[in-house]
């Protein structure tokens, strides 16, 4: 361009206009193809997108040392992010994501299969593997059978309870059992009892199911308790129109007006039931076998807590995992091999022995159930109440096509209009029926 | 070609001068605008390479879901109430610390701080402040006999988000101080001598002169006002992406809903079209504002329009 030529409006117009044009176009293909990620030097780099509190920097100190041709980047998980390194096609070379609800993204073709792995590997193996990595494995049409897409740092039986047992003798209630699971309608009358109010404010929560967390959870367990089924055949459609879902979500109903415990229409102010059962302020609370990693250092609730099987609706005996937090291998990691030495290094080496004794949930492989902490004597009641928990394990119903979060928000609308009389349980059921199914049908046609 | 006019230096330093601005906007805003439009043509779920092009099917989907069109309403209904509130209450602190006070200086520090005070502290504090069982603010209404209230849950969370955007309302104060002083004090003492009321001089020499600034916070406010997300999620039960989930009705502003759709339901394309439709509101009420101030902004110069 000649520099004294006058300058054209409609020219400049038009040239913007094609480089943000071309700039919009670079980055949707540039969603669509493979960035590039490597190492220097004769060294790889392998991208690790982890809780920076699960790999502390010993274990990533330990882990270079013992394999001097890796070094780690570590990258903060951040979902928001991985979406975006997922969509570019750079992702990491392992990142963390959840058993129970994995099915959504091994459908979507986005983690790498791990079965050949697991069949040469010498210290991660098949036969090693709690049955929570099940939730792991996908078929190509539902969980439970197939190829392994993760493996399970650790998990917890979810529904279990926690107790304070000083709460318990204030309201003069007896302890629940250590071997029998208690009835969700009994243990509604006995939060009831426990719940002490002044004021019309609550001073002690009788129960604390953890709403904030998971409604999808204890309402398909429920179901699955009653020997019922949420899913049709395919994991298309949904039907909580039965007298099985009605009857979970008419606990939630019930639960939810009788203020004995946080709902979403009452919340806590940090989300979560550990501060309050904490500060003594909650009698039971649904929080797991991991749960018991808050009192190591708290001697005087360490020695008034105990743990309870998981309640039940029903005759069915089901104690199962809603979560269960593993790591995954993205299909187009660049550093695959590497990255499942950094899988069997954490999910077989020290980190998971330390995990282990810690007590912070269970381990994933069979081997280390003896590390699990017995030294106090919470930690004893709980490990044997845990131990006799495990047979009654069952993995939740997982479909491809929804995500738990995609539960979560439609149940707990649902919910909150019942529980202000706005609707019926059976005309929220439906509600919730419908609205699901439409999710599931939106999730089958981006997937196909 | 006929050049008509001179022309004082090269054509190139045209160039090198807006070269920065438009290559920022380019890539920044134009870029990222027309990748948004394609992918709300798409059904992209945000990481899996199984997108196929869906044409309009998203802006089809969006004018008869009635949860966007509400969500949208409850956004303009808020920025309706939020807008005024802080203008308003931004000009009402300036005059009252435009004054001469002991310690003047200490008053607007106090006032100012809460707008330095990061969202997420801020967010924190208040919903400990407003828990319903362990709230400093229901303690307080207790000994007035008052009943726990359930201030973060329908329909009174969405009073409790004003509270918490209002609360920062320092930072627009500084503002209007800045705009106060720059009043000519002789003009208000002219208009004093003339038997003018206190009223009357803010009403036709103050207000006037310190418009500009006043459409300032105006437009600069609705726009940020329709844009809010993070304050809501911050209010809801917990900090996850799941929070969106729990977000009351009555705070569950459009934003949010794009939220949702994005990182919930991992709809990319959807919520790109939702956003795209959601550009061309904001852009129809900032013409709006701009075109409204043509009424009630006085500038003490001639714009170029007026010559």
């Amino acid at each position: 361009m000649n520099g004294s030529e006058p300058i054209s409006r409609r020219r400049l117009l038009t040239g913007a206009a094609a480089a943000a044009g071309g700039a919009a176009a670079t980055s949707l293909l540039g969603a669509c193809n493979a960035g590039s990620s490597g190492g220097s030097g004769g060294k790889v780099t392998l991208t690790v997108m982890f809780s920076a509190a699960d790999l502390p920097k010993e274990s990533i100190a330990d882990f270079e040392a013992k394999n001097p041709g890796i070094k780690i980047n570590l990258l903060e998980f951040d979902a928001t992010r991985l979406n975006a390194m997922l969509a570019s096609g750079n992702p990491p070379d392992i990142t963390i994501g959840a058993a129970v609800g994995s099915a959504n993204t091994n459908a979507r073709g986005l983690a790498t299969d791990l079965t050949p792995y697991l069949e040469k590997s010498r210290v991660l193996r098949k036969e090693d593997l709690q049955p929570v990595n099940n939730s792991f494995r996908w078929d190509g049409r539902r969980i439970g059978q197939g190829a392994y897409h993760g493996i399970v740092k650790d998990w917890s039986q979810d529904a279990t309870l926690w107790y304070n047992t000083a709460l318990f003798d204030q309201a003069k209630v007896p302890y629940l059992s250590d071997s029998q699971p208690t009835d969700y309608d009994e243990l509604l009358a006995i939060a009831k009892r426990l719940t002490v109010r002044q004021g019309g404010r609550t001073k002690v929560f009788g129960l604390g199911v953890e709403w904030a967390w998971t409604l999808y959870g204890p309402i398909a367990t429920m179901i699955l308790q009653q020997g019922a089924q949420l899913y049709n055949g395919d994991l298309t459609e949904v039907d909580l129109t039965t007298a099985a879902a009605r009857r979970a979500f008419g606990w939630f109903v019930d639960f939810g007006r009788s203020g004995v415990g946080p709902t979403s229409l009452n919340p806590l102010p940090d989300g979560s039931d550990q501060s309050t059962f904490s500060a003594e302020r909650m009698a039971i609370t649904q929080d797991g076998y991991f749960f018991g990693g808050n009192f190591v250092k708290d001697k005087a609730l360490s020695g008034r807590v105990r743990m309870a099987p998981a309640p039940i609706m029903g005759d069915k005996r089901v104690s199962p995992c809603y979560s269960g937090q593993g790591a995954w291998i993205p299909v187009k990691a660049k550093h695959k091999d590497e990255a499942w030495k950094f899988m069997e290094y954490y999910m077989a080496g020290p980190p998971a022995e330390t995990r282990a004794k810690s007590g912070w949930g269970l381990p994933s492989l069979k081997s280390l159930l003896p590390k699990l902490p017995q030294d106090l004597p919470y930690q004893k009641q709980a490990y044997s109440v845990a131990q006799r928990e495990l047979q009654y394990l069952a993995p939740l119903p997982d479909s491809p096509y929804i995500t738990v979060d995609g539960w979560n928000v439609t149940l707990d609308k649902h919910l909150q209009r019942a529980i202000k009389n706005q609707q019926s349980v059976d005309a929220a059921c439906a509600s919730v029926t419908t609205e699901i199914n439409r999710l599931l049908k939106q999730g089958k046609e981006r997937i196909g | 070609m006929a050049r008509n006019g001179w022309s004082r230096y090269p054509r190139r330093h045209f160039y090198l001068f807006v070269g920065p601005w438009v290559a920022g906007f380019l890539f920044l805003t134009a870029a990222p605008l027309l990748y948004a439009f394609a992918v709300s043509l798409t059904n992209f779920d945000g990481s899996s390479p199984r997108w196929r092009w869906i044409g309009f099917r998203n802006y089809v989907e969006l004018f008869g879901d009635q949860a966007a069109q509400a969500a949208l309403v409850r956004t303009i209904g808020y920025t309706a109430m939020v807008v005024p509130l802080s203008v308003a209450g931004s000009l009402g602190l300036a005059m009252l610390l435009n004054r001469r006070l002991k310690a003047v200086g200490f008053w607007r520090t106090v006032f100012f701080l809460p707008s330095i005070v990061p969202m997420v502290a801020t967010a924190i504090m208040w919903k400990l402040i407003l828990n319903r069982d362990s709230g400093i603010m229901n303690a307080v209404l207790g000994v007035a006999g008052i009943r726990p209230i359930s201030w973060l849950v329908d329909p009174v969370a969405f009073y409790a988000l004003v509270i918490l955007t209002l609360w920062g309302l320092g930072g627009g104060m500084v503002i209007m101080l800045a705009a106060l002083q720059g009043v000519p004090a002789e003009l208000e003492e002219a208009a004093r001598v003339d038997g003018a009321s206190r009223w009357s001089v803010f009403r036709h020499v103050t207000l006037p002169m310190i418009s500009p600034v006043v459409y300032f916070q105006v437009i600069t406010g609705v726009i940020t006002t329709l844009q809010i997300v993070i304050q809501p999620l911050l209010l809801a039960e917990t900090s996850s992406i799941s929070t969106v989930g729990q977000v009351p009705q009555s705070t569950r502003l459009y934003m949010v809903q794009v939220y949702q759709d994005f990182f919930l339901h991992n709809r990319f394309g959807y919520g790109s079209a939702m956003l795209w439709v959601f550009f061309l509101v904001i852009l129809a009420f900032t013409l709006l504002v701009q075109r409204s101030s043509r009424l009630w902004v006085h500038y003490e110069v001639d714009s170029d329009a007026d010559r």
